[in-house]
């Protein structure tokens, strides 16, 4: 099995009229076994930019912890927050530099930018970009989130309409794949909030 | 007469002049020396009555097994040369599990004696299948059962012929005992009727006293499905046989 | 000669004609994708597939379906590879007639899903590379659904996707069929509007994310009054 699904996990992001959502589940395995349940994969990187970084777990952390460096590097350097393209462009740059020896993760970008339009973008494990208009999956069960998004997505949902959207795709995604799942993460964010909900789902 | 017979009644796979087998013809009329057997079907279930042959008294009656259940839902009786029967009801056994196995439905009574008959013909002097007998079983089988088309009687004799029937004896007594049968039986008779009807008939022709040791009675109905009578059953059961 | 080539020149020198054996590896498989939703409901079946045959990147046609009617209350949904899937409902529609000669009956939804589960085991060691779904009207005349592994494990469910875009379609199914993870559920029992309604959705969503799915649909509808067909058009690229 490919080392990207070793720890198991999913993450996806939407956008919706003025805010965007990012919701992951909360499980942390070995293989088919289960160790942890609550192992955060989304990060927040300003008070309006998350990532959400499936892949091996290991990964997970280091890409987050190489991205604070050199967030933080910028912010110092620049004396202003990044914005979610910039950071785009920061997480593509730092995967493409391991382009011969990847980091085996996949990672999502969720924010509003500095007029507050929402904003997602998802990369593959080398760093390409892509930022499309609706909505972003990846983790082992990305087939799965592609379904239910592709069916449950429409444009300029509410806060509400959003949270509903992708808690139901994600829980509903995470039920069909064996190494996702055990809890779930939802974070709306908003232009003057974020609000962070934890799932109950089923836990097996 | 003789002479034609004699060139022609060794062979199971040679015809006579007049288009016979005789070892079929043989193997029929043996039959006719086995215990009777007598089998009703109603709309309620259908019943079988054996008469059991106990040559001596120091033999142990129970060990005398002429009815035998096939699947839940068939029994089988059995008039002749018991011995070839055990491997008649073996092969039905085994066809009745294997439909279920592959389809996950009980095998209609039919099929089962079809697929019984298919062994019952497959004789001959060829040394080829080593499974098949060189001549014709000695036994007639009376199927009874119930599947979707509700309770069945159904007989084989060697020939591999099976035919439906309402009410069917084979077995020394059968010939008498057919006669009453047709006289005895309608459409409308209860499961308990038959019972009685089939053991009054099997009394008139049985040469010992009719009790609860040489008789076997098994029943077959759609719900309780194959039951085999017990010692006190079978008391109950003669207990108001004229 | 090779070797005081390699000695002189010092370049690599690859394995020509006459240099070694050469290996040539015969696969017996290919996928040739496919898409098959079933649901059952109160009085009624549906099951339908897409029309897309594939290989690779290349569409073979835009217009085979893979529905096979088997009786007047069963259809099966079969996808994978496309040469065993004509092999198998060949060999299918032999044993269904054998069947009919040898018991005078028309197979039952259970009969065929028990006898696909035995065919399919049967080649435990060389398996139909086939995603099976069954969808049929049990002895109620109620819908049924069989689904099965390519080596005969059986599933009896109320609704089920295969193929290429199973893991797409599933979860949706769950959702919009299975009602899982909801808080408030409908009441009403499932119609075959509803139904229709859902296996058009799914597909519209597969067909935009799975290249192995699109071009159009073909749903049929089986009820105690027969087999009726209808065709739906998916995107076309």
């Amino acid at each position: 099995m490919s080392i990207l699904a070793y720890n198991g996990g999913a993450v996806v992001g939407m956008k919706g009229n003025g805010c965007v959502a990012i919701a992951s589940d909360k499980r942390f395995g070995i293989q088919l076994q289960t160790i942890g349940l609550d192992f955060d994969k989304i990060f927040e990187v300003g008070p309006k930019i998350y990532m959400g970084i499936p892949g091996l777990a290991t990964d997970t952390q280091t890409v987050n912890q190489r991205m604070k460096f050199r967030t933080n590097l910028y912010e110092l350097k620049e004396n202003r927050p990044v914005s979610p393209k910039v950071l785009s462009a920061m997480i593509s740059n730092l995967l493409y530099e391991h382009r011969f020896g990847p980091y085996f993760v996949e990672p999502i970008v969720v924010g509003l930018d500095g007029n507050n339009e929402p904003y997602i973008s998802t990369f593959d494990s080398i760093g390409c970009v892509s930022e499309p208009e609706d909505f972003v999956a990846a983790g082992t069960c990305d087939d799965q989130l592609f379904g239910m998004c592709e069916a449950l997505w429409k444009p300029n949902m509410n806060p509400d309409e959003l949270f509903e959207a992708v808690s139901q795709a994600l829980v509903n995604a995470c039920d069909r794949d064996a190494i996702s799942g055990w809890g779930a993460k939802v974070y709306v964010i908003e232009k003057d909030k974020v609000t962070i909900r934890n799932l109950r789902t089923r836990m097996d | 007469m003789f002479l034609t017979r004699s060139e022609y009644d060794r062979g199971v796979n040679t015809f006579s002049p007049e288009g016979r087998i005789f070892q079929v013809e043989y193997a029929i009329e043996a039959i006719k020396l086995g215990s009777t057997v007598i089998g009703i079907c109603t709309s309620e279930g259908v019943v079988l009555v054996v008469e059991k042959r106990i040559t001596s008294p120091l033999m142990e009656p129970s060990t005398i097994e002429k009815i035998a259940e096939v699947d839940k839902h068939i029994g089988v009786a059995c008039s002749g040369l018991t011995a070839d029967s055990k491997t008649l009801i073996d092969r039905a056994r085994l066809e009745s599990q294997n439909h279920w196995f592959t389809y996950n439905e009980k095998m209609s009574v039919e099929s089962v004696s079809q697929a019984v008959s298919n062994l019952a013909i497959k004789f001959g002097d060829s040394d080829d299948d080593e499974g098949a007998m060189s001549r014709p079983f000695g036994v007639a089988l009376l199927f009874a059962g119930c599947d979707e088309k509700g309770p069945q009687l159904y007989h084989m004799d060697p020939s591999g012929t099976y035919v439906q029937y309402d009410a069917k004896a084979i077995g020394s007594g059968s010939e008498g005992a057919q006669q009453t049968l047709v006289e005895m039986y309608n459409k409308t008779m209860t499961l308990k009727e038959a019972t009685k009807t089939s053991l009054t008939i099997l009394k008139q022709v049985m040469e010992e006293k009719l009790n609860s040791t040489n008789v076997e009675v098994a029943v077959v109905t759609p719900t309780a499905r194959f039951h085999m009578f017990s010692k006190e059953e079978v008391e109950e059961a003669i207990k108001d046989v004229a | 000669m090779a070797l005081s080539m390699m000695e002189s020149n010092n370049r690599l020198i690859y394995n020509d004609a006459g240099q070694g054996p050469v290996q040539h590896q015969f696969s017996p498989y290919t996928d040739n994708g496919g898409s098959i939703v079933a649901i059952g409901g109160p009085g009624f079946a549906i099951i339908a597939s897409d029309t897309r045959l594939t290989s690779g990147f290349a569409i073979y046609t835009r217009e085979q379906g893979k529905l096979h009617s088997l009786t007047n209350a069963a259809v099966l949904g079969a996808s994978g590879c496309w040469c065993d899937v004509l092999s198998l409902t060949r060999l299918i529609q032999a044993r269904m007639k054998l069947y009919k000669h040898e018991h005078q009956k028309d197979m039952s939804a259970a009969a065929l899903a028990q006898m696909l589960s035995t065919m399919l085991y049967g080649r435990r060691f060389f398996p139909y590379y086939v995603s099976n779904v069954i969808a049929g009207l049990d002895e109620e005349g109620n819908g049924v659904v069989y689904s099965y592994d390519p080596v005969g494990h059986c599933d009896k469910n109320m609704y089920h996707a295969g193929g290429s875009s199973g893991a797409l379609l599933q979860p949706l199914l769950d959702s919009q069929i299975g009602l899982k993870n909801m808080a408030i559920k409908p009441t009403a029992p499932l119609t075959v509007e509803k139904a229709l309604q859902i296996t058009k959705d799914v597909f519209t969503s597969a067909a935009e994310r799975d290249i192995k799915c699109g071009d159009g649909v073909i749903i049929r509808i089986i009820t105690k009054d027969g087999i009726r067909e209808e065709t739906f058009k998916l995107r076309f690229d």
